[in-house]
């Protein structure tokens, strides 16, 4: 009989992936790495994961910005999407506690939204949709370069994250 | 992770087979979805072949420079369910779209070199944007995923 075409990794039922992957599954359960099964984490990693949390709490402001600007963009699905991505990053963050944590570290992978110089609402007269597709392409790839300098479960989250962006992004075209 | 919870070039090189095996099935998988669409709407499904091909190949080149032995395209694929209509063809791709979304992440999980995450990053991304496409052809809500490739 030829195998069942459900392109997962070969063995890689999701109980497997899970039992195979425990940083992961430590992520995927919404520990935080801060506790004692957590797997150990430079302080370099810890860092720029919490700097990530700056960048997705920019994303979530951006979602609210646009409601309040133009309520008839309808984006409530893709609002609680960022905001689940954010409760992620804080529970895998090693004691982040929001941007405070993370303006030194995010400054190098900043998305629009998380720059100091960008404009936390849509400016007058901008077509909103389009501002918040750029701030969410933004965090994308600031969230995919962070991915690239960690390891294990955290780069598998980043990396997650960055592809439900673009997923926004698309949906905002 | 690996057994003794480390990374190394063999559990990066394990799960870029997993990779392999995956986009071997959706190059063969998006040709069930092409036949079941409309000749003038099969273009998205031809161009996520060719996606598919093209990462497919490049994993395989990588591989090998390693010295390592690519999994092969298995002999034959059952699918998942029937697919009879137009929203069968886009489901199926939501599920090929998502099934190589997972092994991805996989290989995140597993990586040890930080241009392999970038592939995958990468790869991942527009995994993810081609599901959107078929996500809205198959009229599932939401059409986004806040995590693709993570376990549930």
């Amino acid at each position: 009989m030829p195998p069942v075409l459900v392109p997962v990794p070969a063995g890689s039922t999701r109980r497997a992936f899970l039992a195979g992957s425990a940083g992961l599954a430590l992520l995927v359960a919404g520990c935080t790495a801060g506790s004692a099964d957590a797997p150990a984490v430079s302080t370099e990693e810890a860092d720029r994961l919490a700097g990530q949390v700056a960048v997705q709490e920019a994303v979530v402001a951006a979602y609210a910005a646009a409601t309040t600007a133009d309520p008839a963009l309808a984006l409530s699905d893709l609002a609680a999407q960022a905001t689940e991505q954010l409760d992620r990053l804080r529970a895998a963050a090693p004691s982040s506690t929001a941007s405070s944590t993370a303006s030194s570290t995010a400054s190098s992978t900043a998305s629009p939204a998380a720059s100091s110089s960008a404009p936390a609402v849509p400016p007058a007269g901008a077509d909103v949709r389009t501002w918040l597709r750029e701030q969410v392409a933004g965090a994308a790839s600031a969230h995919a370069r962070a991915c690239a300098g960690q390891t294990g479960a955290r780069a598998a989250l980043l990396g997650s994250i960055a592809a439900g962006l673009r997923g926004h992004e698309a949906a905002l075209a | 992770m690996a057994d003794d919870g480390l990374l190394d070039e063999g559990t990066e090189t394990a799960a870029l087979n997993e990779v392999v095996a995956a986009e071997h099935a959706a190059v063969w998988g998006y040709g069930t979805v092409g036949a079941a669409l409309p000749e003038d709407a099969r273009g998205p499904a031809a161009a996520a072949e060719v996606a598919h091909r093209d990462a497919r190949d490049r994993l395989v080149a990588l591989l090998e420079s390693r010295g390592a032995d690519p999994v092969p395209r298995r002999a034959g694929y059952s699918l998942p369910f029937p697919v009879l209509s137009v929203v069968d063809a886009a489901t199926l791709a939501v599920v090929l779209e998502e099934g190589v979304s997972a092994a991805w992440v996989r290989l995140l999980d597993q990586a040890v070199e930080s241009a392999v995450r970038e592939l995958a990053v990468e790869e991942l991304g527009a995994a993810e944007v081609r599901a959107v496409g078929w996500r809205t052809s198959a009229g599932r809500i939401p059409v986004t995923d806040a995590f693709p490739g993570l376990p549930r």
